[in-house]
């Protein structure tokens, strides 16, 4: 019973902080910018103003992708609050992935096939990243599942520091922020016009913003598990990796996948592994 | 019980003699449509009648069986010799005279001939018998419209059909027996059986390819049964019988019965094309589709990884375990980041098998309750899964000409059917719910309490697997004209489609209550603990039923949505403003041209092209197998 | 989204510097975006010809509803100095309905986001109406 009311917790919850974070994210790069930004609730307005568009497609894949998208992305947040098992919620966040890979792929259009082999380098690149992680929180905890994780007494980021900051890589990947948002950019950037997302409009981007502020809450609900001890410093640890995020965003270019992909399996991979092998030998 | 294992084995024998020496053409197709009904039905009927124990088989014929399987397998080497001997191959010949040789010291001198009761059942075989059966039946009803076609599109004067369905019958048969046998020399012979039947049918359109790739598949292979010989011989020794059972009971006591094991599992490897064998599968790939479907992916290559999971028991625990572990995680990593590279649909496939094959092998290795549980799933679900891809690739090849991945693109606005099964079959490979995903998310469980290269290549290799295939799905997808031709397809080719595409979906969602009925009792400790439909343990928990219902009604409230779509308004694409009128995506160009809209995946050829991969590839394997081998001394 | 048609990019330039720190349209949550099907607002600046009439028309044609027009420029308004030119077909209404004319030539940023914030009034009416 508990676990079906945090279940619709999670379920409405994480839209709404999604679209705060997103709304604080543009305030905060803005500040960085020396400039003042949107109001906070800037995402809101711009999804409610999306919902009220014209609905407009290419094809009715397009249609299709984006709702399973969402509906993926919110099943895996929804299982991930039931305290389920960690390789599952990331295998069902990998359907909505897949889904938006295949819906820009049926579209004639330059900029979103290009787009849609783009991300799936970027799935190459961060999946084995986070299933080394969930492979650590096993070494750690001895399950998969997250209520195991509870029953810990120190927070896991003393015993996974390195697989932390490899979780940095796929948080970044998945933020869509620079240097990894080659596939398609977050707000106010352009990359090969949106790539992924070009031939999306009105209710259907609508849609898969939504779906994108569910896996920003996932995969930094995943960040705040090491550190699940005390709320004050998961917070201030959620912060402080964001605030990172913000930084290398601003500061760093965006780089062709090449880069990305050496860059994250060697040394994110690296990292993970020597990790691990701590871990293993503890 | 045993009148069913006499039609398992012994009626696909005969039928395929009758379609054979029958030429005509109405009783073929009653022949395999009643011999599929029949294996089907007795399959289930087996099934049902549960797990039984070794069993005597009695003499044929006035003739003890023994001695007949003995007599058969030198007249089989004979044969393959004689194959050896016309296409001039130094391997095969080599091989097939080692294993005579061998083989009749080992039956003449070393055998003691006590009786070993030949036949058992235990939940891994009755598993394997369904799967030859049903999707076998399947796949030789698809065979006939197929062939048919087939035959059509070379112009062939003289129908060689005949030749055609009495080598996939026998093979049926000689599957149906490897998985039942009790006794490691019927076991053996079976095992030939099959490469025999895989030689003739890889070179059955007698080009030139086909019968290159054929001779590389047969000294594959036979270096494959000299390493069974060879494990048989080393096994005897220490363990005084033919007797499987025994054999399992008695467990690994040392370094002889180990390296004997060694040999049976490098026998599996060649026979699952494990790299660095992996070169026949894929020269495979040039025989019909059928062949495919049923000798490369679903069935004989699992005979492979069969055997190794049979006689994983033996070794559980040692250092043989944890070589054929990595050996496995291997293949699956290397024939993962082949299959990036690919753009042809069968070879595809092909390296998908391998790598799912190379998958089952290292949970076979890692010999943990869950990691065997996690290789009959995936032996279950990939078996359907990739039948069903291979036959969607025969149907499509004859429905365009051709069987690369980018003249598939859009193929849903042509062929709406076929490419919605087709992408139904890549998406229940590689997503949850369904049972591959299932296969390979206890296997990565498992691989967390082995060591961690296995680890780091499975999360490598899954993440490849998935880049391939989602892209051959997302490029299918396309639209229909609203004016278009119907697509028409002959019944016997939409029945195994679509059969096979239901079961992936309906097993996926009955698999707790198949681990509960089957798998459990087989693996003893069970891993899994069924609740509310979903799989559950201390590990972690799948929530099979939850998540197909969930997911199911979302996806239908999608479908919905999207099939709505006509009453939105329809815009071409996005091209800079310079859209030509046609409105998909051509856009006017230089000269006021209109260019058409062209596209091709990426396939990272810098990094996974397969001319330079391979030979490193091979290396690696080659070593990793000596070290098994050697570690096992 | 921004669509140069025949400027001489002084207009463009302009519109860039709004979104410097400087001025800031942002503030009011715009951002600028590249391809139509993302856009509410489309900003044109330079004078229409026969040839990118074809490509104007067709950029807004993909903007979905509800969607504001402002022509920028006195080129965007009504040719400017190039009206008489052979190639010119004149200000941007000539080929698509025009919410808002910021004169100017160039333009400055204030006025334009003068213009754009009156645009996003007028796009808000139109919201209403639909």
């Amino acid at each position: 019973m508990e676990t079906l009311i945090s279940v619709i917790i999670g379920l409405v919850a994480a839209p709404l902080l999604g679209g705060l974070i997103a709304g604080l994210d543009r305030r905060l790069t803005a500040w960085f910018q020396s400039r003042q930004g949107p109001p906070i609730m800037q995402a809101f307005y711009d999804v409610g103003k999306l919902f009220g568009k014209e609905k407009m497609v290419v094809n009715q894949w397009q249609i299709l992708c984006a709702w399973v998208y969402l509906i993926a992305a919110a099943v895996s947040v929804a299982l991930f609050f039931a305290q389920g098992d960690l390789l599952l919620v990331f295998f069902v966040q990998a359907i909505g992935a897949v889904f938006l890979v295949m819906g820009a792929m049926s579209v004639k259009s330059p900029f979103s096939q290009v787009g849609a082999q783009r991300e799936l380098i970027q799935i190459l690149a961060y999946e084995p990243i986070l299933i080394l992680v969930f492979v650590g929180f096993y070494m750690v905890t001895g399950s998969f599942s997250i209520h195991a994780v509870w029953a810990q007494d120190t927070p896991l980021l003393a015993k996974m520091p390195l697989l932390y900051l490899a979780l940095g890589y796929a948080l970044t990947i998945k933020l869509r922020k620079s240097p990894f948002d080659f596939s398609t950019s977050h707000h106010g950037h352009q990359e090969l016009v949106k790539g992924v997302l070009t031939e999306y409009s009105g209710p259907y981007l609508g849609l898969i913003e939504i779906a994108h502020w569910y896996e920003t809450i996932l995969v930094l609900s995943l960040c705040a598990l090491f550190w699940h001890t005390n709320v004050a410093w998961m917070a201030l640890l959620l912060v402080a990796t964001y605030m990172l995020e913000i930084l290398v965003d601003n500061t760093m270019a965006r780089m062709t996948w090449r880069w990305m992909l050496k860059r994250v399996w060697l040394l994110g991979m690296g990292m993970s592994v020597v990790n691990l092998i701590w871990l293993y030998a503890g | 019980m045993s009148n069913l294992l006499v039609l398992l084995i012994l009626l696909p024998a005969a039928a395929a003699l009758v379609c054979y020496f029958v030429r005509s053409m109405a009783v073929r197709k009653l022949t395999v449509l009643a011999t599929g009904g029949i294996l089907t039905l007795s399959a289930l009927g087996l099934l049902a009648q549960g797990t039984f124990a070794p069993t005597e088989v009695g003499s044929f014929l006035g003739i003890g069986s023994d001695f007949l399987i003995a007599v058969l397998d030198f007249v089989l080497l004979g044969v393959i010799y004689f194959y050896g001997y016309k296409h001039k191959s130094l391997l095969i010949q080599g091989f097939t005279l080692a294993q005579v040789v061998l083989l009749a010291w080992f039956e003449l001198v070393m055998v003691g001939h006590e009786a070993v009761p030949a036949m058992m059942g235990d939940q891994l075989s009755l598993i394997m018998v369904l799967v030859i059966s049903i999707i076998g039946s399947l796949i030789c009803i698809f065979a006939l419209p197929y062939m048919k076609e087939h035959e059509e599109h070379l112009h062939l004067k003289k129908t060689r059909q005949p030749r055609f369905f009495f080598f996939i019958l026998i093979f049926l048969g000689a599957m149906n027996g490897l998985v039942l046998s009790n006794n490691i020399l019927w076991m053996y012979f079976f095992f030939e059986v099959t490469t025999l039947c895989s030689f003739m049918l890889i070179g059955h359109d007698a080009t030139e390819i086909a019968a290159k790739n054929a001779v590389r598949a047969l000294w594959m292979n036979a270096l494959g049964g000299l390493a069974f010989v060879v494990g048989m011989m080393l096994v005897y020794t220490q363990a005084g019988t033919l007797n499987i059972s025994a054999i399992l009971a008695l467990g690994s006591t040392s370094a002889v019965m180990l390296t004997g094991l060694a040999f049976l599992c490098l026998a599996g490897f060649t026979k699952a094309a494990q790299v660095p064998f992996q070169s026949w599968l894929l020269g495979a790939m040039v025989a019909p589709t059928p062949v495919s479907a049923l000798l490369h992916s679903s069935t004989m290559v699992k005979a492979g990884v069969f055997v190794v999971l049979r006689f994983a028991p033996a070794f559980a625990g040692t250092f043989l375990s944890t070589g054929v572990a990595v050996c496995g995680a291997f293949t699956f990593l290397a024939c993962a980041a082949l299959g990036i590279g690919q753009s042809n649909g069968k070879k595809i496939l092909a390296y998908s098998t391998v790598a799912n094959l190379g998958l089952i092998i290292c949970c076979a290795g890692i010999n943990t309750p869950l990691a065997l549980t996690a290789a009959i799933i995936l032996i279950l679900f990939h078996a359907i899964s990739k039948s069903l891809l291979f036959l969607c690739v025969g149907t499509i090849e004859q429905a365009i000409g051709s069987r690369d991945i980018e003249d598939m693109r859009g193929l849903y606005g042509t062929n709406p059917r076929t490419a919605l099964i087709t992408i139904i079959g890549i998406l229940t490979m590689m997503l949850p719910p369904f049972g591959v995903l299932l296969g390979k998310w206890m296997a990565m469980e498992a691989s967390a309490d082995s060591n961690i290269f296995i680890v780091v290549m499975l999360a490598l290799g899954s993440a490849m697997m998935v880049v391939y295939l989602a892209r051959w799905a997302g490029s299918m997808m396309g639209t229909s004209e609203p004016g278009a031709k119907a697509e028409s397809q002959p019944m016997l080719t939409r029945l195994p489609l679509m059969a096979l595409c239901l079961g992936s979906v309906v097993l996926s969602v009955a698999s707790p209550w198949i681990y509960n009925s089957l798998l459990a009792p087989w693996i003893g400790s069970a891993p899994f603990v069924v609740g509310f439909g979903s799989l559950e343990s201390a590990h972690g928990t799948f929530v099979v039923v939850p998540l197909f219902l969930v997911l199911g009604l979302g996806l239908l409230y999608a479908v919905k949505a999207a099939s709505g779509y006509r009453r939105v308004k329809i815009v071409p694409p996005y091209v800079s403003g310079a859209n030509s009128a046609s409105g998909d995506g051509t856009y006017v160009g230089p000269m006021n041209g209109d260019v058409p809209f062209s596209t091709g995946n990426l396939y990272l050829g810098e990094m996974f092209a397969e001319p330079k991969l391979t030979p490193i590839f091979n290396a690696l394997a080659v070593a990793l197998i000596v070290l098994m081998l050697g570690g096992a001394l | 989204m921004h669509f140069d048609c025949g400027s001489c990019n002084g207009c463009d330039i302009e519109v860039l510097a709004c979104l410097t720190p400087l001025y800031d349209v942002e503030r009011f949550g715009i951002i600028n975006v590249g391809n139509p099907k993302h856009a509410d607002v489309l900003l044109v600046t330079g004078t229409v010809n026969h040839r990118n009439k074809k490509v104007l028309k067709n950029i807004y044609d993909q903007m979905p509803e509800p969607k504001a027009v402002i022509a920028i420029g006195a080129c965007g308004n009504t040719g400017g100095i190039f009206r008489e030119a052979y190639n010119v077909v004149g200000g941007v209404d000539k080929v698509i309905p025009v919410d808002v004319y910021v004169p100017g030539c160039p333009a400055k940023p204030e006025a334009i986001i003068d213009g754009v914030v009156a645009g996003l009034a007028k796009f808000a009416q139109k919201v209403e109406e639909a």
